[in-house]
């Protein structure tokens, strides 16, 4: 026991030391950095805060095994270390700059302002909450070392993705994100509705980001047209794109790749926060341990999505910006706000409910006025908090009644009283009614929604109408959540435990944030927001004022409305779930377009499989050269390339004589009536290139060509009597298949010839070459900078390309293993 | 020609003909490793040629003869599959693959670029009088290591299917 008890403190100490070390300067820094707002970040306290996470991720497995499950407690250090860095540059705004591929114009370039440093704290900040959640929740799970590791990294890429201002950077912690939240959401391997949910996010997220990196390929053409270097830095620096805001929108235009641009980018931000049709994705990933869900939903992963429309609104916000992301935002709040109503798993609804309000701080975003920007940023803050307490809720629901099935809940309030309080603060929050915080930020969506409709008219009253309509069915489904803890105690719920503290603590401590938000919105819009919008604006931010409506004005009535009739409806809440659940099957729902095509490529990959790979060595030979051919001949016919004028015969009669023999010798292959016969004129062909090679004044290339010449012909006759008799009985399609299969090759194979030989650089290499291959007539004793060598081609081989060489000789050696192991060694192995 | 097997139905022409060339190919494969840095020739090209001249004893004396006979390697090997002898083919090779990147690794240690190659002239030598040194020749050494180990290796292991 004493032992134990010993390991236990030095645990303690251990996992408490980092916290205090990295606590003591970030407290003293934050205490002194507020009064020097608009100063420039600290190059190394952001790289610290992006590369602590990652350390820290290589790190927990070996931890694991000293410290056990108390790495929990580690991983939330680090989480919090990370919180206190980025907490420490408070009111800092400017950009680090760290060079990562200088022949591109690639760097790692950091940037921080107000929204960056919001999402970066909420990132941070909600990570520290769910690592200490996660010590409790997760025990006895397995995999924990590989799910605090994962975690740890999932949390650095999505601070990767606020901090990055380089577009190829912001892309790589963008696919990172996706990348560890596969395994997150896979974190149950042996499930297969575990491994079936993190393929599609993976399927649909990162096919969405590479949508996003051509639309920033071509911003960066764009930007090549518009300023007078392309860039890749999408803000901070005075070259940035969305410095130069107007200059690029009015090249996109002039290139008519606006459009397309903003779709492009669109579909990325979509995928990633799930927006309709691509939102699939999300309930499914429920399947992750609750502690990921809650983070994924709140703070990273899907607020990525809408990080990315509030970073390049300024650069290409206009009508058809709102007209998309509107739209986009309204349609997948309503939507998805119907589905949750749907759901019968407490975390399907609260997933859906993700959706539906992502679908709102898109739709905020979306309007092109001021007040949908601060709608946007608002709710960010807002949702983070409410839907982290919620889905910590439910992982407590969970943990302690046994099920997450909405009928088979209810009156949780008699066993849990304090997280029927922490639900009732962040669930009103969702509902939108005052004075709790989501109701400040969904006011400002009205407010924006009419000043839409109002200055536009027409079909833009649609907006302000959906708008309402998709609050209803919110209000709905956050009163059906407050339910399970309100009502009767259904007969089949068993007995409910008392969760331990440590499980409680997190959603608490959100949950006062959020009535903090609730009761003083302004305090918050002053502290964080106000910046944050800033960053989302094109040109100059008006100040911010958010408080409880004092007078009706179209937005209160809105609210009143939504509110009136939330409750008017609700009675019939149980038919509207019925009606949505029978209607989300088949040709109406997302997933069965993604299943039916995901099974059909599974299907059409199956039915080529036996076409391609037959275990046949001509039928790898067939399909290897013939896709070789094509697409080398592809490439040359749209890259538009034209053959070199023909300068008309100049070659001597040997050179004749041995080309024709060489001919002959080609043609007798095809002939050949034994293998014998066929690897002897096959040689003929060899040795005349050889000769031809010294006809030409390359003694070089002769001997090698002699040499190996020689080897192939023994070579072949070693294993002559092993080769199938496939000579002579073969039909005449296959002849025919056969012949055009090599005239095709030869064909690529001259042409590319042709065309490489005329491509001639101005920089010559050779000159270089023969200047430098030779021994100088004056030199010392030694000499470095030249050959030395009075063949160029070996000093080539030896010396100037040596690395090459080197390569090559791994790969005979590598050649020469291979033989060893499938032939040699072929007996041994797991098969036999 | 004849059937693969030539064990037992060789000639006499060919088998003293092999006998008075096979040294012959050697030596010229390793005088054109030597000369390789001032005229045709080099590692590649002697490599190969050596392992033509061991494919001929292979083809006119049978697979086992350089294993069993001239190098008295019999047994079968406990480590590498195929013929015993491919264990020292094996060794050929991996020799030869480090010695050229230890040279390589050389110009490091000396402060230049990996496989920075260089040249020294001793002067006043018996019968040579001035000879050059380059260090390429040991990456060069490399290479023909290199191939023929591979070569052989490959040769042996499918000589004895």
């Amino acid at each position: 026991m004493g032992t134990i008890k010993s390991r236990r403190w030095l645990i303690r100490t251990v996992s408490l030391a980092p916290l205090a070390v990295w606590l003591a300067p970030t407290i003293a820094e934050l205490g002194g950095s507020v009064a020097q707002a608009g100063s420039e970040p600290t190059a190394a306290v952001l790289i610290a805060a992006l590369g602590l996470p990652f350390l820290g991720a290589l790190v927990v497995p070996l931890l694991y095994r000293v410290l056990g499950e108390r790495v929990a407690y580690v991983a939330a250090a680090v989480a919090f270390a990370c919180f206190g860095l980025v907490a420490s540059q408070y009111g800092a705004q400017g950009v680090v700059t760290i060079p990562w591929i200088p022949t591109l114009d690639v760097s790692l370039v950091l940037y921080l302002d107000g929204l960056s440093l919001l999402i970066a704290l909420l990132a941070s900040g909600i990570g520290v909450l769910i690592f200490i959640y996660s010590a409790s929740y997760m025990h006895d799970e397995p995999g924990q070392a590989r799910y605090y590791a994962t975690l740890l990294a999932f949390m650095g890429s999505m601070l990767g993705v606020t901090l990055a201002s380089d577009l190829i950077s912001l892309f790589v912690f963008w696919e990172l994100t996706s990348i560890t939240s596969f395994g997150l959401i896979g974190h149950y391997r042996e499930d297969a509705s575990s491994l079936y949910a993190a393929r599609k996010s993976m399927l649909i997220t990162v096919s969405g980001g590479l949508f996003m990196l051509v639309g920033f390929l071509l911003l960066r053409f764009v930007s090549g047209e518009a300023l007078t270097n392309a860039t890749y830095t999408l803000v901070g620096t005075p070259d940035s794109l969305i410095a130069n805001a107007d200059a690029i929108r009015a090249a996109l235009r002039d290139t008519g790749l606006f459009v397309p641009v903003l779709g492009l980018i669109a579909i990325g931000a979509a995928a990633k926060s799930a927006q309709v049709p691509l939102h699939l994705w999300l309930p499914n990933a429920m399947e992750a341990p609750t502690p990921v869900s809650a983070f994924l939903h709140s703070a990273t992963m899907v607020k990525a999505g809408v990080y990315l429309i509030g970073r390049v609104r300024p650069l290409l916000v206009g009508d058809e910006w709102m007209l998309l992301f509107g739209t986009l935002g309204l349609v997948t709040m309503t939507v998805t706000a119907l589905l949750a109503i749907g759901a019968s798993d407490i975390k399907e609804l609260l997933a859906y409910s993700t959706a539906s309000h992502l679908g709102l701080i898109t739709a905020g975003f979306g309007f092109a006025n001021q007040l949908g920007a601060e709608t946007g940023i608002f709710h960010i803050l807002n949702h983070a908090l409410f839907k982290a307490t919620l889905f910590l809720v439910a992982g407590i629901v969970a943990h302690e009644a046994g099920t997450r099935a909405i009928d088979e809940l209810g009156g949780l309030r008699h066993d849990l009283p304090i997280t029927a309080v922490i639900t009732a603060i962040a669930a009103l929050g969702m509902a939108g009614i005052p004075p709790f915080n989501g109701f400040y930020s969904k006011e400002l969506l009205f407010e924006a929604a009419y000043e839409v409709a109002h200055t536009d008219g027409g079909l833009f009253w649609l907006f302000p109408i959906v708008a309402v309509v998709g609050s209803v069915f919110t209000f709905l489904y956050s009163i059906r959540f407050l339910w399970l803890f309100v009502g009767e105690k259904p007969a089949g719920l068993g007995e409910v435990h008392s969760p331990p503290a440590l499980l409680v603590a997190p959603p608490a401590i959100l949950a006062a944030l959020a009535a903090v938000v609730g009761i003083d919105p302004q305090l918050a819009v002053d502290t964080i927001v106000q910046s944050a919008f800033g960053s989302a604006v094109a040109g100059e931010a008006h100040t911010m004022s958010v408080h409880l409506p004092t007078e009706l004005k179209p937005a209160v009535a809105m609210s009143a409305i939504t509110i009136a009739v939330g409750i008017a409806v609700s009675p019939f809440y149980d038919r509207i779930r019925d009606v949505v659940r029978r209607a989300s099957h088949g040709p109406l729902s997302a997933n069965w377009y993604y299943d039916g095509a995901v099974s059909g490529l599974e299907r059409a990959s199956a039915a080529s499989l036996p076409r391609i790979q037959t275990g046949y060595f001509r039928t790898y030979a067939i399909w290897t050269l013939a896709t070789t051919s094509l697409l080398a001949l592809g490439g040359y016919l749209a890259a538009g390339v034209s053959l070199p004028a023909f300068t008309g015969l100049s070659i001597a009669l040997p050179v004749v004589i041995v080309l024709a023999v060489a001919v002959v010798g080609a043609a007798a292959v095809g002939i050949a009536p034994s293998h014998v016969a066929g690897v002897l004129t096959l040689s003929i062909l060899g040795f005349m290139i050889a000769l031809f090679y010294v006809l030409s004044n390359a003694p070089d290339l002769a001997l090698t060509q002699l040499a190996v010449e020689t080897l192939v012909l023994v070579l072949f006759l070693l294993v002559l009597d092993k080769l199938p008799a496939f000579y002579g009985d073969a039909p005449l399609s296959r002849t025919i298949r056969d012949g055009v299969l090599a005239t095709g090759v030869g064909a690529t194979v001259a042409t590319t010839v042709l065309v490489a030989t005329a491509a001639s650089p101005n920089d010559v290499i050779a000159e270089f070459l023969i200047e430098r291959a030779p021994v100088p007539s004056e030199h010392g004793p030694l000499l470095t900078d030249f050959g030395g060598g009075g063949n160029i081609v070996n000093v080539i081989l030896v010396d100037f390309r040596a690395f090459d060489t080197m390569g090559e000789i791994s790969v005979v050696a590598m050649a020469a293993l291979s033989v060893l192991t499938l032939i040699a060694m072929r007996g041994r192995g797991e098969s036999s | 020609m004849s059937t693969p097997d030539r064990d037992t139905d060789t000639t006499v022409i060919a088998e003293t003909v092999t006998r008075v060339v096979f040294p012959l190919i050697l030596l010229t494969a390793i005088a054109l490793l030597f000369r390789g840095h001032n005229l045709p020739g080099g590692g590649f090209i002697a490599g190969v040629l050596t392992a033509a001249a061991f494919a001929l004893l292979y083809v006119i004396y049978g697979l086992d003869f350089v294993g069993d006979d001239l190098l008295d390697r019999s047994g079968t090997s406990t480590t590498a599959a195929g013929p015993a002898i491919v264990a020292d083919y094996r060794l050929a090779f991996a020799t030869g693959l480090a010695l050229a990147i230890v040279g390589g690794l050389a110009a490091i240690a000396l402060g230049q670029p990996f496989l920075t190659q260089a040249v020294v002239f001793l002067e006043h030598l018996p019968l040579y009088e001035e000879l050059e040194v380059a260090s390429a020749f040991v990456f060069d050494l490399g290479v023909y290591l290199v191939v023929v180990g591979a070569l052989l290796t490959i040769l042996a292991v499918v000589g004895a299917e």
